[in-house]
């Protein structure tokens, strides 16, 4: 029963990692249509950025989360007004959004390659190995905190797509932006606040992940991946699916080491992913339209 | 359907994430301007290492050794062939970490740019992909980067490893922690809680441990798991170490996962008699990422230390060379195998006395020369593939922030300490 505590306890952790990783790769293609392949590279700059500011200037990575989503969604909103604004809306521009943010992704990469060499990078914080006993078992600060992040991520998402304004435009536009021009809303202004969100969204996840992980350059492809399991299993475009999917995804990998070896439970969401996509394509909560 | 195109892209992402990291080149590690065919006036070397991507820090630190090598050959005149000397010259190209570049660089080396010999790339995976082409186009292949036993096992003619492989790695972990059994330190029989990486280092790794626990019945290895490259939660696995409640803790991880496992595992309020990651311990960045504290009493066995240099000339000599070269700084075991390895080639092409690949492959097969490596020989012995059965040293951390070496006895030079004295 212990064991079967303490499993259930790191899934749930896990999950709130694999969440705040998801969220900003749902957002973007839930309102824009737009497979932010460069969402990888700015959790890689979200890393950096909030290793940077602890090394250099001491500021703990907790203190500079807000900071660092807030320069990287103006990063955001830049790349979309210089860079996918030009694209054809919508489904047409999917070939050419997909190679232009691969473009700027290998950009991102190599600039941090020349700016911080190739070396593993560590983010050590005075509570790095703190934990706290929780029905016997310790459970790691920073586990914590990354997951407390998540959950306040997903309320205030929550709360801003269903009660402010702008959460309803970035609503409408997801769901018809011709119908939204019609009516007054700026869509292209829509787009751009989205974009710029799921960037420092994606920002922010880098960050908190630093806190936990070694990371370099190539920080970044192997959580788009598990980003893009999660979102296709909880549906694209609902918020509140791709944290319960972060949870599901988050289960089977911990439990399955139960009855499969230890190496291959990463391999457990990608089957999954597959299933799902046979048995209900649209994702497990179906398709919706954010919140 | 709106899934299509989100997964449409998954597969090349999934290709993306596997491609070279970077094909950039920082400044002074660039690949050599394409270099006419030698003349008979020099000795083009030519080799590639990862200065870019995952294995960059370890690809520079064996550039230092390669260079350090190639700059005391031109320093004594040259490489003697024949009673004359010739300049050699070293054409060194960077394979971004990267197996499928790591190969073509090195067909590249020898078809164009028509190098006399190569020396090897580091990390196992690249060896092994880049070993094959060598083999190919008979050409001795010289690396002190791969050490599974995988890539020697394959009855190759021209490849040469400097590594010994980990299960001797493992073994030499075992014999120091039988001892200390012997003595009564560790109970007996001892639990075994074995984690390793599942590539073929990891197995190796496994091997020499199992091996070695099955022989007297004093060890039981009560979790033998293996987990994936850069994992990022290793709670599932760690939990099944605390369930276990074994004695020693033994992993095989490569320097992120060490960093990451070993956070966890101190989070998470274990504590073994001995804890150790395989070849992983000691390293300065692991104290800097984890504190000092939390790497204490941590064992691990290299390749080589610069602490030999107390009881081996060789080593004493490459030490200072490499001291004033750089500003004082110490080497690692990575630096020392690449100077090495260059080395043990240059002393094959003397030997020779000619650049002829032929009779350098077989000055190679017969070398046994004395070396800065453990044990003060290098041999490339035909019953293990060619790969070198040098001893491996085990070190151990203090609280003091030193790693002194606890074995093999003629090499130590301190005692080691077990059981774990942080474990209440």
């Amino acid at each position: 029963m212990e064991r079967f505590f303490e499993l259930l306890i790191a899934a749930v952790l896990l999950a709130g990692l694999y969440s705040t990783m998801a969220y900003g790769l749902g957002l973007i293609y839930g309102v824009l249509r737009i497979v932010n392949l460069n969402h990888g590279g700015m959790i890689m700059a979200g890393a950096y950025a909030g290793w940077y500011l602890h090394h250099a200037l001491g500021i703990d990575p907790y203190v500079s989360l807000l900071l660092v989503t807030a320069v990287a969604f103006g990063v955001g909103i830049v790349i979309y007004r210089g860079l996918v604004h030009r694209l054809p809306r919508g489904a047409a521009g999917g070939v050419q959004s997909l190679l232009l943010l691969f473009g700027v992704w290998l950009i991102v990469r190599n600039v941090a390659y020349l700016l911080f060499t190739g070396n593993d990078q560590t983010l050590r914080t005075s509570y790095s190995t703190k934990a706290i006993a929780v029905g016997g078992a310790l459970l790691s600060v920073n586990r914590i905190a990354v997951f407390g992040v998540a959950v306040a991520i997903l309320a205030i998402l929550h709360l801003v797509l269903t009660r402010t304004y702008v959460g309803k435009a970035i609503r409408a536009v997801a769901q018809n932006p011709d119908s939204c021009t019609l009516v007054g809303i700026p869509v292209e202004r829509i787009y751009a606040l989205t974009f710029g969100l799921g960037t420092g969204l994606a920002a922010a996840a880098g960050l908190l992940g630093s806190t936990l992980f070694p990371f370099n350059p190539s920080f970044g492809a192997a959580e788009l991946l598990k980003s893009f399991v999660v979102v296709v299993l909880g549906g694209l475009g609902s918020v509140a699916g791709t944290a319960i999917a972060a949870l599901i995804l988050a289960l089977v990998e911990v439990f399955a080491i139960l009855v499969i070896p230890a190496y291959l439970t990463a391999a457990v969401g990608f089957v999954l992913l597959v299933l799902v996509l046979v048995v209900r394509p649209g994702g497990l909560f179906g398709q919706r339209v954010l919140g | 359907m709106r899934t299509t195109p989100f997964v449409s892209v998954l597969c090349a992402v999934t290709f993306a994430a596997c491609k070279p990291s970077n094909q950039q080149q920082a400044p002074g590690q660039g690949s050599a301007p394409a270099a006419s065919a030698p003349s008979a006036s020099e000795i083009l070397i030519g080799a590639t290492l990862p200065l870019t991507g995952a294995e960059s820090r370890i690809g520079g630190f064996f550039k230092e050794g390669y260079e350090l090598a190639f700059e005391q050959a031109t320093q004594n005149g040259g490489v003697s062939v024949g009673g004359k000397k010739l300049p050699v010259r070293l054409m060194l190209l960077d394979d971004t970490s990267a197996q499928a570049t790591a190969a073509s660089l090195a067909d590249r080396l020898i078809n164009s740019d028509k190098v006399n010999f190569l020396l090897g790339t580091y990390a196992t995976n690249l060896v092994e992909a880049q070993s094959v082409v060598a083999e190919q186009n008979a050409i001795p292949y010289v690396n002190g980067g791969g050490a599974a036993t995988a890539i020697y096992k394959r009855g190759y003619k021209w490849v040469f490893g400097l590594l010994a492989p980990v299960e001797l790695l493992a073994e030499s972990m075992m014999k120091w922690i039988d001892a200390e059994q012997q003595a009564g330190r560790i109970p007996k029989p001892a639990t075994i809680a074995l984690l390793w990486e599942n590539t073929s280092h990891g197995k190796d790794f496994r091997k020499g441990v199992t091996d070695f626990a099955n022989k007297g019945g004093n060890y039981k290895v009560a979790v033998d798991e293996s987990f994936e490259l850069n994992g990022k939660d290793f709670s599932a696995l760690l939990g099944q170490v605390k369930a276990a409640r074994a004695d020693l803790f033994l992993a095989d991880a490569h320097l992120p996962d060490y960093i990451t496992m070993q956070r966890q595992f101190v989070t998470a309020g274990l504590c073994n008699k001995v804890i150790s990651y395989g070849a992983r311990g000691s390293e300065k960045q692991a104290a800097e990422a984890l504190g000092k504290k939390n790497v204490e009493y941590v064992i691990s066995a290299v390749w080589w230390s610069p602490l030999l240099a107390d009881k081996n000339p060789l080593a004493k000599k490459f030490v200072d060379a490499f001291k004033a070269k750089y500003a004082g700084r110490l080497p690692e075991w990575y630096q020392a195998l690449g100077f090495e390895t260059a080395r043990a080639l240059f002393t094959a092409i003397e030997q020779a006395g000619s650049l002829d690949k032929k009779a350098v492959r077989e000055k190679l097969v017969a070398m046994k020369v004395p070396s800065l490596l453990p044990g003060g020989a290098l041999t490339f012995p035909a019953e293990f593939g060619q790969q070198s059965h040098a001893p491996f040293v085990v070190q151990q951390n203090l609280p003091d922030g030193s790693a002194p070496l606890i074995a093999p006895p003629d090499a130590a030079t301190a005692k080691g300490i077990a059981p774990n004295p942080n474990c209440k």
